[in-house]
């Protein structure tokens, strides 16, 4: 008989979302993820200046803001014909840095921590429901406090990214040409001296304890594997004397990797709430309205497609093609690439930091062309992100948003193959039907982010009775 | 500094920086002595982007670990609660008929009576952000709205509005204390907390924000005020002058960030050579856009 699990909300992820699994003999066989918050943000910026959209797109998302002032810089950039100076992009690049480090710890400590260690129950927010806990007590109390403790390294982060970007959540450093200050000597050293404990936190305390969860949780090196492809934009890379810090712009399905070529990207709608002229574009032509009554439709999830197939991005996905980690494709090694990432990331601050020249300014006085197209596609935290917009009569006439959680939570696509997430929960074990914790510790390990893919989800109509176990 | 000297509507600021510390320092001595005791608080996300609950993970003295384990029984938050699912959901509502005070971050989306932000289900039921804010805040000791999403609908309620958000006083008939903001800065929340724990409501200005924070413009505190009053303007970013013309909104918001200053208090827009925005104020985004402006004509109103 298959019994239906519904997961809702799933906490410790930023935003809203929902699980649908059906059980058959303790396995997952069928899965669906659903976003629950729709804000319809590319609608929201047509006919605002070009210029806004850096400040503005970072609201999509607040643990993830300095992603989307990223990829929005490098679009205007793009339709402006304005290259930036070698000395401005390892300033923005360090910006973009630090948010990857904020982001990696919290989502380690703060979001996956609690699946794994029990944390003081004296405490209401850490209320555990399941028994799953592993951990002999003297390492689960080793645990216990990094979780504390990392509250000082993650905000520290954010402290890094404001001496440069002025603020954090929603900073306002990064911008066209690199970022909008001066980085005199004392805000080096200042950023060099934080680096510093945040880079002996990631490496004497963070990975030893991400290694402690993969030894009393081995089995989660055999599960959740989805299809194995993997996708990045690139980050860190082509600097013109530093060559590529980390990873370029590469695709790996089937064993091979090769070049990553944008224009192979679609989205599909078959199975999503929307409609458009047709079920499949490009990121620059499509333009969906919503149809709830769509038939056929279950989510409100669109596809983003690299050659018609279904991708996994993010650190695993980067580490993988970058060489630095190739020991599987799982829920455990998703985990563990994270914290190796925040490692690899930290020295990569380094180098840039190494590289500064002080005091030099990469601004100047822009204008905005009449008309323009441009996008702009990078690798951020959660994975591969992209900014497409359209300038008419110099206000924004177009934006589209593809963000790393819709490759990683998309719906199925035409030819019915499942997203990468749903696809990753198929053939779990599931022990205690009313505790199914192997579901959300393998939804985390994608470090879902439906803030930011918001602008193509929205929950609604869906308030059909389905037999809740959970 | 010394605790009875402070006075929440004391014009100098140095108490107004020190305020939020010294408070929260009371705080403690009084729980400590049996005077006060923690208050349950429950965090709710709502229609944006948990950035606010983000900035509060970023404010040091008081911290995120102070808050949970010396001034507040912290029930639920969705970014950070180790349950999930309908035990998460219980966990939520199991305040209703307890002393809770309410802190709410994210606009309310009405669209499809609500349907656009579902926070969770409870026995097979969607619960939308509307029937939870409506839910909780009718019956909490003191509701709190914290960012622009909250005290006014902000950015989720940029135009044309697709989820037709609103502020969370829109849908409740009671007073709610607000912390415009984006993000709120983790002492404007902080403080008002510590506020509430031991005097009761801070003293709050005609559209119900601490005075304690919001009864400065910006401008009138601005390092950068001889620049504009000699005229002397910047013309692009990065420059050291008065940035008005490139579309500063700080001579319409009031907030303490050139005296505060953010992350650490390391630094705050304006130092970053960049305008203001207006984030703390009503009508953020649409009402202070555009942000950068090159067109350097904007006059100076005499």
């Amino acid at each position: 008989m298959i019994k239906k699990i519904v997961v809702n909300p799933v906490t410790r992820i930023s935003g809203f979302m929902e699980i649908q699994a059906d059980v058959e003999n303790n396995r997952v066989v069928d899965a669906k993820t659903e976003g629950l918050l729709f804000r319809g943000f590319e609608k929201m910026l047509n006919g605002r200046s070009p210029f806004d959209a850096v400040y503005f797109t970072q609201r999509i998302c607040g643990i993830c803001s300095t992603a989307h002032s990223m990829a929005s810089t490098l679009a205007l950039e793009d339709a402006m014909g304005v290259v930036p100076s070698e000395q401005g992009r390892y300033l923005r690049d360090i910006l973009h840095g630090c948010e990857f480090l904020q982001n990696h710890i919290r989502h380690f400590y703060q979001y996956t921590i609690p699946d794994f260690v029990k944390l003081p129950q004296d405490y209401p927010l850490f209320k555990a429901e399941h028994n799953d806990f592993r951990l002999p007590k003297e390492k689960n109390d080793i645990l216990v406090k990094d979780y504390f403790d990392s509250l000082d390294l993650s905000r520290s982060s954010h402290e890094m990214l404001a001496v440069l970007g002025g603020k954090a959540p929603h900073n306002h450093g990064v911008f066209i040409g690199g970022i909008t200050t001066q980085a005199t000597t004392d805000k080096i050293v200042k950023i060099k001296s934080i680096l510093n404990s945040i880079f002996q936190f990631i490496n004497n305390r963070m990975l030893p304890d991400v290694y402690t969860i993969a030894e009393y949780y081995r089995d989660y090196f055999y599960i959740g594997r989805g299809y194995g492809n993997l996708l990045s934009f690139g980050c860190f890379n082509g600097y013109k004397n530093l060559g590529t810090l980390y990873v370029d712009p590469l695709v790996y399905v089937g064993g091979k990797t090769s070049e990553f070529n944008p224009d192979n990207i679609t989205e599909e709608i078959d199975y999503a709430w929307y409609k458009d002229r047709q079920n499949e574009d490009k990121p620059f032509e499509a333009n969906p309205e919503a149809d709830m009554s769509k038939p056929g439709a279950y989510s409100w999830v669109k596809a983003p497609r690299y050659n018609k197939i279904p991708f996994e991005t993010g650190p695993l996905a980067r580490q993988w093609l970058s060489g630095d980690y190739r020991n599987g494709i799982s829920t455990m090694d998703r985990t563990i690439a994270r914290a190796l990432e925040a490692r690899k990331i930290a020295l990569i601050m380094n180098t840039l930091l190494e590289n500064l020249v002080p005091g030099v300014s990469v601004q100047k006085e822009y204008s905005i062309p009449e008309t323009a197209v441009g996008k702009g596609l990078i690798d951020t935290t959660r994975g591969a992100l992209g900014h497409w917009l359209k300038i008419n009569s110099q206000v924004i006439s177009f934006y589209q948003i593809i963000t790393p959680s819709a490759w990683n939570l998309s719906t199925r696509s035409s030819n019915g193959m499942k997203g990468t997430a749903e696809q990753a929960l198929i053939g779990i074990p599931v022990r205690d039907i009313n505790n199914p914790v192997e579901i959300g510790r393998t939804i985390r390990s994608f470090d879902p982010c439906i803030s930011c893919a918001t602008h193509i989800y929205t929950g609604g109509m869906h308030i059909n009775t389905i037999q809740v176990v959970i | 500094m010394n605790k009875n000297n402070v006075s929440i509507t004391c014009p100098e600021y140095n108490a107004r920086l020190n305020a939020a510390a010294s408070l929260v320092d009371t705080v403690k001595k009084q729980i400590r002595q049996g005077v006060l005791r923690k208050r349950n608080l429950v965090w709710l996300e709502l229609t944006g982007c948990s950035g606010n609950i983000i900035s509060l993970l970023d404010g040091s003295n008081p911290d995120f670990k102070y808050l949970i384990s010396q001034m507040t029984h912290f029930i639920y938050n969705n970014s950070l609660s180790a349950s999930e699912g309908q035990k998460a959901m219980e966990q939520l509502f199991s305040v209703l008929g307890s002393d809770y005070i309410l802190a709410v971050e994210g606009a309310v989306a009405t669209k499809n009576n609500g349907l656009y932000n579902i926070i969770g289900r409870m026995n097979g039921k969607p619960i939308t952000a509307l029937e939870a804010v409506k839910t909780l805040g009718e019956k909490a000791a003191y509701v709190i709205a914290i960012g622009a999403c909250a005290t006014h609908g902000g950015v989720s309620a940029a135009r044309p509005n697709p989820s037709e958000s609103v502020s969370v006083q829109s849908v409740l008939n009671r007073k709610v204390i607000k912390l415009p903001g984006c993000p709120c800065h983790p002492d404007w929340f902080m403080g008002t907390l510590a506020h509430i724990l031991l005097y009761g409501e801070p003293e709050l200005d005609s559209r119900d924000r601490p005075l304690l924070f919001y009864s400065t413009l910006i401008h009138d505190r601005c390092p950068r005020r001889s620049y504009f009053d000699k005229g002397i303007f910047a013309e692009k970013l990065g420059d050291k002058t008065c940035m008005f013309k490139l579309g500063c909104r700080g001579p319409v918001t009031r907030i303490d960030c050139p005296t505060r200053k953010w992350n650490q208090y390391v630094n705050w827009p304006i130092e970053d050579d960049t305008p203001c925005i207006g984030c703390a104020q009503f009508g953020f985004p649409d009402a202070m856009e555009p942000f950068i402006s090159y067109d350097t004509t904007r006059e100076v109103k005499k």
